[in-house]
């Protein structure tokens, strides 16, 4: 059965997409699978200059899942450009950027740099990171805040645009609405949700951050949620993530009204977990004799 | 640096028999797995071990040294946390999902330099693997193997039947009574600085050698083990303070890298 989905003007070739944050710059994949078999690779998420991160520790092991307080370390854009991107499109991988930034003007800079390049299938902008002090959750929490953002990145790139939405914001789709008002193509909900782990011998928080987004299965009943309510709020389409590690987890996200979705930390305990997903989808499509961008929608909600 | 992508592209991920459990006490286990294909591995490389039994927690695999490759590798667990009891409650025939080999490997022992290989308790996985190294290359090592007691130096014999061993324990239990850098300062008087350190064991001890090592002028390699996600370069878990600011990481920088670059005081 056909497995291409379309988010706005943009076809991929099935369901599954890589999470920002948990597949690096793809490239780190090339030797498990062919990057081309995902409809998407996000990239870990890319700031005007390089980051550093946090002070380790970073990550804390939790039930059905993890806390992580990277930091949003990265390569900044330009090596992203000039070291990555090239031998992204050689693979003829999907690329989405996904962008991170503390002011407008720097995600204006971002969205303008990346503009000049091609080979750009999305870019996503990351309003929702819970671990920097300043500029993530600032702006994915508050739908002026993030209509602003998102108009602007809209105004200063040719290619699609998506807003990352955080789940810790009051009413999501409030600011899912604020989002697709000021001109997104799609959004992808959620990211992590912040979490706090405290070690009872030395009574001292487990992350050097204190406290970190928590991803994997534990968030995804939450996640689907949140997923159903933007769905309802918006026509753009919205790709879930949120502790898929499997086929079945990821159709749930279609059936509450998703267009595609993004497998996440599944893909630290497997590196093969996006290409597994993908081939689920195609599986549970064959048997039930429809095409993935049919499944969208399909839960008996009302 | 350069990161060594070549070791991550040889790694593979396979879901695997467990053949041996080998118990050292009540909290050391030596696992043993059955590869269809022989895991070529080298000295200091490790994986990513999960049991195929464990639903969604633990979430993660277990960045395990590895002690050998070929077509039976094993490895050695403590048991300090959920996932390592798991491991060391495993039974043969157990299925593991099992990702390797990652990470840079120790560096060849120059052959002027004789290696001085210092193990602190479970720290002595990469360390006998890279002792059975040295003796197949014709290099006859000086190792270090230091715990709390007895107990902790669970492969003593293994160590020994492939080096010229010394042994401290801080209660005396074993060996001379200290620490192994009590043993380190005197193997470096007598190797005149013409030695090459390996070091693996806790941080405060690999900090301890890395100071020693910097007196006495000899280059040091050490192995480093923090909490993982991935094992291969994209959680970005594994940072460790570089001297010159900054992080590396240890599953694509290391897991072996120059004890120098360390900032062991952060």
């Amino acid at each position: 059965m056909d497995q291409q989905v379309r988010i706005g003007e943009l076809t991929l070739s099935n369901p599954v997409l890589a999470a920002s944050g948990t597949f690096g710059y793809g490239l780190e994949y090339e030797g498990f699978f062919e990057l081309s078999r995902l409809g998407g690779i996000c990239t870990k998420g890319l700031s005007l200059l390089p980051r550093a991160g946090n002070p380790p520790p970073r990550i804390r092991e939790t039930a059905a899942g993890m806390l992580n307080a990277i930091g949003l370390a990265n390569i900044g854009v330009e090596a992203f450009c000039k070291d990555k991107l090239p031998r992204l499109r050689e693979l003829g991988a999907t690329v989405v950027p996904n962008l991170f930034a503390t002011s407008i003007e720097d995600f204006v800079a971002l969205t303008e740099r990346l503009d000049r390049e091609e080979g750009i299938a999305a870019i996503e902008v990351n309003i929702s990171c819970p671990n920097v002090t300043k500029g993530g959750l600032e702006f994915g929490v508050d739908p002026t805040a993030a209509a602003a953002v998102t108009r602007a990145v809209r105004k200063a790139t040719r290619h699609q645009v998506w807003v990352k939405l955080s789940p810790e914001a009051g009413r999501v789709a409030d600011v899912a609405r604020a989002c697709e008002e000021a001109g997104a193509h799609a959004l992808s909900a959620i990211n992590t949700i912040r979490g706090l782990s405290i070690d009872v011998e030395t009574w001292r928080p487990h992350l050097a951050n204190r406290t970190g987004g928590l991803s994997g299965p534990a968030i995804k009943p939450i996640a689907v949620r949140m997923v159903w309510e933007v769905c309802k709020a918006v026509r753009i389409p919205v790709i879930g993530v949120g502790g898929i590690v499997s086929a079945n987890d990821a159709i749930e996200f279609l059936l509450a009204g998703a267009s595609a979705v993004q497998v996440g930390s599944a893909s630290f305990r497997d590196p093969l977990a996006t290409i597994k997903v993908a081939d689920g989808i195609r599986a549970y499509c064959e048997r039930k004799g429809l095409a993935a961008s049919e499944l969208t929608g399909k839960a008996l909600l009302d | 640096m350069e990161r060594l992508d070549k070791h991550r592209g040889n790694a593979r991920q396979v879901v695997v028999p467990l053949v041996r459990r080998d118990s050292i006490g009540a909290s050391h286990h030596v696992l043993t797995f059955e590869f269809e294909t022989a895991l070529e591995a080298s000295a200091g490389q490790f994986a990513m071990v999960r049991g195929a039994s464990w639903g969604e927690s633990p979430f993660l695999p277990r960045p395990m040294s590895l002690l050998s490759g070929g077509k039976r590798p094993s490895i050695l667990v403590k048991v300090v946390g959920e996932g390592t009891r798991r491991l060391a409650a495993s039974e043969p025939g157990d299925m593991f999902s099992v990702l390797a080999p990652l990470g840079r490997p120790w560096s060849p022992c120059p052959s002027e330099r004789t290696p001085l290989l210092v193990a602190g308790g479970v720290g002595v996985c990469p360390l006998l693997f890279l002792a059975r190294s040295l003796t197949e290359q014709g290099h006859r090592s000086i190792a270090l193997y230091g715990g709390r007691c007895s107990t902790d130096l669970a492969l003593d014999e293994e160590l020994g039947a492939e080096s010229d061993l010394r042994l401290a324990t801080e209660d005396g239990s074993l060996g001379v009574m200290g620490r192994v850098t009590v043993l380190l300062e005197k193997a470096l008087a007598e190797t005149r600085g013409r030695a090459k350190i390996y070091a693996c064991g806790p941080e405060p001890m690999m900090a301890a050698v890395v100071r020693l090592a910097r007196e006495a002028k000899v280059p040091c390699e050490v192995s480093l083990e923090t909490v993982m996600a991935c094992g291969y370069g994209v959680c970005l878990g594994c940072a460790v303070p570089k001297v010159d600011g900054g992080f590396l990481y240890a599953c694509s920088d290391g897991a072996c890298v120059d004890g120098y670059l360390i900032d062991w005081d952060k």
